[in-house]
């Protein structure tokens, strides 16, 4: 007796029933009659099959069936209808395939559960799509055609044209469905294509733009051609496509051409530059900053127009130079690519430090730029700046910072600095205390205490000195000393703080000579230490004069001039005698003075008896007796722009003036003279020196040994805030402070340093 | 008068042959030819032959050219210099008596024709390369000028032909090269520093390294050499 198993195997004819059944199911559904069927017997012959393991029979099965339909019945159809409404019978055909295999899917959803699953086939409704890629979608005239017609239609539509872009959407999809879990129908198949007609297309249309010969032009067709192919991937091929096509436009025509927008004349960036066209600019930011480079392109061409014009601006010859305009319109070119840099571009880091790296470029090719700033900075302080609130000048001053951050040589800055401040704290020019202090506090913000510290004692030395000055004068009142009719001013400078200047003597008048005694005695007794040094440069004296002759216009009798002894009533009349009061410097006084006891004078007796230096004496002539008529308190003879040790000098007593108070100006150059300048140099060298051994010397007591070019780097580091030294002169200080026995070479290594404490 | 007990007392401390001499006053007195062990007495005595009554322990120039007179060398010769070396001597030209004992005894020579017969020895000490940059080293302060830091150019240039003229063939180059520059003088740093180079750089300059630390006069040297050669194009 043999024990079977329950049958599990059916006859082959039953299967073969219930295959027939089922195919000729399927066959109705494809042609539209699934109105009669009945999915439960369906799905249970199905179910069936699978579970009798038959399942293989069915699904071989299934696919015959639907490639036959697909091949002869729907392949055909659409290849009638190539010239036809092609897309419109594809689309049908694809949206009935879609229907049927679903309703064929639900059919056999058992052997999708089963027998797909254990042997690792496409399910049902994916073995649908791939029978209608291969057997329709892809079959060579259809493929072509339908490639050639949604090429077309984008075509025409960039064209302006009208396009069916429903089918092409609906076209589109079925193939990204085609895909399965790729889009790689869609993309073989369409986009690939359409992709490489596209940047044909727009090789052509950049030829087409750059014909037009404007940037601005250009970057406006751009900007429209992106956002036309944005839309067109967006709404109707499909949205993956999208950043493939900006891409394709990006290259053709911006990429392979962003240089020629850029560099093109009359209508790219110098020009843009040029007429202050932030608007184009920051169009053509927005466009370039698309593609990569093209931000670094733009850059590096604002980059050259700005040193462009920055070094037209900075190297103004000698004689045309004038400091305030040098640095007015430097800082007016600053404020115009601020703009630009805000405006433009959006305060891109990229451009921001393109700018500030042009602008240490070109500012520091001028070497007097250092000089110009502080005197720029100086005329803002000073008394009399016209036309300019507290505000403004705050402002101003504020931005003449940002120029000086850029300045490499700042020590040189701050030596001048320190001469103007000197200047104008001493002839009481400052516009305010609390301004100079402010500009201090802005210059140690950047600088650091050591910059300011002695400018912080030049103010105190000044308050010192006021102090001073009262007691002197409550000593004289109670102590009943003449200072022998001079009214007397002392400011006490401390060597240290100011400037220093070459102590030239010279001979002073007796008077002043005399009360400047008192003081002395007076000054020493409370500080028995110290030294007092004149310093007639800086100093200056109002003198009391009386002209005796005709006015001006009259002819001239000399007669003699009073000094400040004699008193002699004013009249009013016309021919009377003048009083005025002249302000003058120190040296001009010793000169004036002598006019006391002489009629005339020749430059050389002049010289021998005041002792002044040839420089500031001709200086000190040229005012008194060369400059307006208002000012011309002397009479040179001959007459002529050149003083010789002949030239014969007088009081020109048909001086007149509106003005009871009579200031002489000094025929100042603005700036220094060349010889002075060479002089400040050399001393700037000589602090270098000095600067540069301390940070030396700094750095190896603080890490005992350094390799050489580490040393280097750090002392240019440690400096870089002040001026930048060279490796070269670095070296050299080096080589100093081993002679000197600072520093030795490691026996090991000759490149080591030790530090020799 | 016993010389040696003065001398000693002079320096207060006994040196090590103090107990050898001694036992030398019992065994020899005067004889040269066979070779005796130092005797520290002897030495000073033949110091003494070259110092004068009014400077009793030192011996100036004359003396000492006296002396090379007796050795039968030239005072340029080199042997000398490495006897000075060997002495420590301080200034050349002037040997101390403490100098020449201290050289003399490490040589163990009390006697011209001991001495002679070192002279080999004395010149072999230059092939030793650690031996030789010690005294070229000390040649520098030994030549210089004492109230001066640095060693003029003149000395510089006779002594580094001394020590290196055989040895380093862009010697002569270097001397053009100082001729036309503004260097009046030499300092300690940059002799050593011209030891150095001419062990480690080759004649065609090729690895010369701009960043080895050279002090700047050498490297205007490589850069004036150069152009010389007509290698360079900065003018």
């Amino acid at each position: 007796m043999r024990i079977r198993a329950f049958p599990m195997t059916m006859d082959e004819r039953y299967v073969e029933n219930i295959w027939s059944l089922l195919k000729n199911a399927i066959q109705e559904i494809q042609k539209k009659n699934n109105s009669g069927l009945s999915f439960e017997e369906l799905y249970r012959n199905a179910y069936t099959m699978v579970l009798h393991k038959h399942g293989e029979r069915l699904y071989n099965g299934l696919r015959e069936v639907v490639t036959h339909h697909l091949e002869s019945k729907v392949r055909q159809d659409v290849l009638a209808s190539l010239n036809n409404n092609f897309l419109q019978i594809l689309n049908q055909a694809w949206n009935d395939h879609q229907t049927s295999m679903v309703m064929i899917r639900d059919i056999l959803m058992y052997m999708d559960r089963v027998y797909v699953q254990q042997n690792n086939v496409d399910n049902v409704y994916n073995l649908g799509l791939i029978i209608f890629r291969d057997q329709v979608v892809r079959y060579g005239g259809i493929r072509d055609h339908l490639r050639h017609i949604l090429l077309e239609m984008v075509v025409r539509e960039r064209k302006g044209e009208v396009a069916d872009k429903l089918s092409v959407r609906a076209a589109c999809q079925m193939l990204m469905v085609l895909g399965i879990d790729s889009r790689a129908v869609y993309e073989e198949d369409f986009e690939r294509p359409f992709l490489s007609q596209s940047a044909e297309f727009y090789r052509s249309e950049s030829q087409r733009f750059l014909g037009e010969n404007s940037a601005s032009v250009y970057i406006k067709k751009v900007e429209a051609r992106i956002n036309e192919e944005s839309e067109r991937a967006k709404h109707y091929l499909d949205e993956s496509t999208e950043q493939r096509i900006v891409a394709v436009v990006e290259e053709e025509l911006i990429q392979k051409h962003m240089k020629t927008i850029v560099e093109m004349e009359n209508s790219g960036v110098v020009h843009m530059l040029k007429c202050q066209k932030t608007d184009d600019l920051h169009c053509m930011y927005k466009l370039l900053g698309r593609v990569a480079d093209g931000l670094r392109t733009m850059a590096s061409c604002v980059s050259a127009h700005l040193r462009e014009e920055g070094k037209a601006l900075v190297n103004v010859d000698e004689s045309g130079a004038n400091a305030l305009n040098f640095v007015q319109s430097l800082l007016d070119l600053k404020d115009r690519y601020d703009t630009f840099l805000g405006k433009s571009f959006v305060n891109d880091p990229i451009f921001k430090k393109m700018i500030s790296s042009d602008f240490e470029y070109f500012l520091n090719l001028n070497l007097k730029s250092p000089e110009y700033l502080s005197l720029f900075i100086d005329d803002k302080l000073k008394k009399g700046v016209k036309g300019m609130t507290e505000q403004d000048i705050e402002l101003v001053l504020d931005k003449t910072m940002v120029l000086f951050r850029f300045l490499q040589e700042k020590d040189i800055f701050e030596r001048y600095y320190k001469q103007h401040l000197a200047k104008r704290l001493l002839l009481n020019k400052s516009v305010s205390d609390d301004s100079e202090k402010n500009m201090i506090s802005k210059l140690k913000t950047e600088c650091g205490c050591q910059f300011t510290s002695k400018l912080e004692g030049m103010f105190k030395d000044m308050s010192i000195s006021n102090m001073l000055m009262e007691d002197f004068k409550n000593h004289i009142q109670t102590s009943g000393t003449s200072l022998y009719g001079v009214d007397l001013s002392v400011r006490v400078l401390t060597t240290g703080f100011w400037p220093t200047q070459s102590s030239a003597t010279c001979t002073l008048p007796l008077a002043p000579r005399n009360a400047f005694e008192v003081f002395r005695r007076f000054y020493l007794a409370k500080h028995s230490g110290r030294q007092l040094t004149l310093q007639p440069a800086l100093g200056s004296a109002d003198l009391s004069a009386i002209f005796y002759g005709p006015r001006r216009e009259e002819s001239e009798t000399k007669e003699k001039a009073d000094g400040p002894s004699s008193s002699t009533p004013t009249s009013a009349s016309a021919n009377g005698p003048r009083k005025h009061i002249i302000s003058v410097s120190t040296y001009q006084m010793c000169i004036l003075m002598l006019f006391n006891t002489r009629d005339r004078l020749t430059y050389e007796d002049i010289m021998n008896e005041t002792d002044v230096p040839k420089k500031d004496l001709d200086r000190a002539l040229q005012s008194l007796a060369m400059g307006k008529p208002t000012q011309r308190v002397l009479v040179k003879s001959p007459k002529g722009k050149d003083i010789l040790p002949s030239s014969i000098f007088a009081v020109n007593d048909s001086f007149t003036s509106k003005l009871h108070r009579v200031k002489i100006q000094t025929v100042a150059a603005k700036g220094e003279s060349e010889p002075e300048r060479k002089e400040t140099r050399s001393k700037v060298d000589e602090d270098r020196k000095h600067e540069i051994e301390a940070a030396i010397v700094r750095i190896m007591k603080a890490r005992k040994t350094m390799q050489h070019n580490l040393l280097v780097s750090e002392v240019t580091e440690q400096l870089k805030s002040r001026f930048l030294p060279s490796p070269v002169i670095i070296k050299k200080r080096i080589e100093g402070l081993i002679e000197r026995e600072y520093l030795a070479r490691t026996p090991e290594d000759r490149k080591v340093y030790t530090y020799v404490a | 008068m016993d010389l040696g007990e003065d001398v000693s007392s002079l320096f207060g401390k006994r040196s090590k042959t103090s107990s050898n001499s001694t036992v030398n006053r019992s065994r020899t007195k005067g004889a040269e030819e066979a070779p005796t062990i130092f005797n520290q007495k002897k030495c000073i005595a033949w110091f003494r032959q070259y110092s004068t009554p009014s400077s009793p322990d030192t011996i100036g120039p004359e003396g000492v050219e006296m002396f090379c007179r007796d050795l039968n060398v030239e005072p340029e010769n080199i042997a000398l210099l490495v006897l000075s070396w060997k002495m420590g001597a301080k200034q050349m030209g002037y040997f101390t008596l403490q100098e020449w004992l201290l050289g003399l005894t490490d040589l163990q020579c009390d006697s011209l024709a001991k001495l002679q017969a070192k002279l080999n020895y004395l010149h072999s000490l230059l092939l030793d390369s650690s031996h030789f940059k010690s005294i070229y080293r000390y040649a520098f302060d030994f030549s210089r000028d004492k109230d001066q830091r640095s060693l003029d150019i003149e000395t510089a240039k006779a002594m580094l032909g001394l020590l290196l003229g055989r040895q380093w063939s862009l010697l002569n180059s270097f001397f053009q090269f100082l001729d036309q520059s503004r260097y009046r003088v030499l300092n300690k740093d940059q002799w050593c520093n011209v030891l150095e180079f001419s062990r480690a750089v080759d004649v065609d300059l090729k690895n010369y390294d701009v960043d080895g630390a050279w002090p700047v006069m050498l490297d205007e040297f490589v850069e004036w050499l150069k152009v010389n050669r007509g290698e360079s194009n900065i003018q």
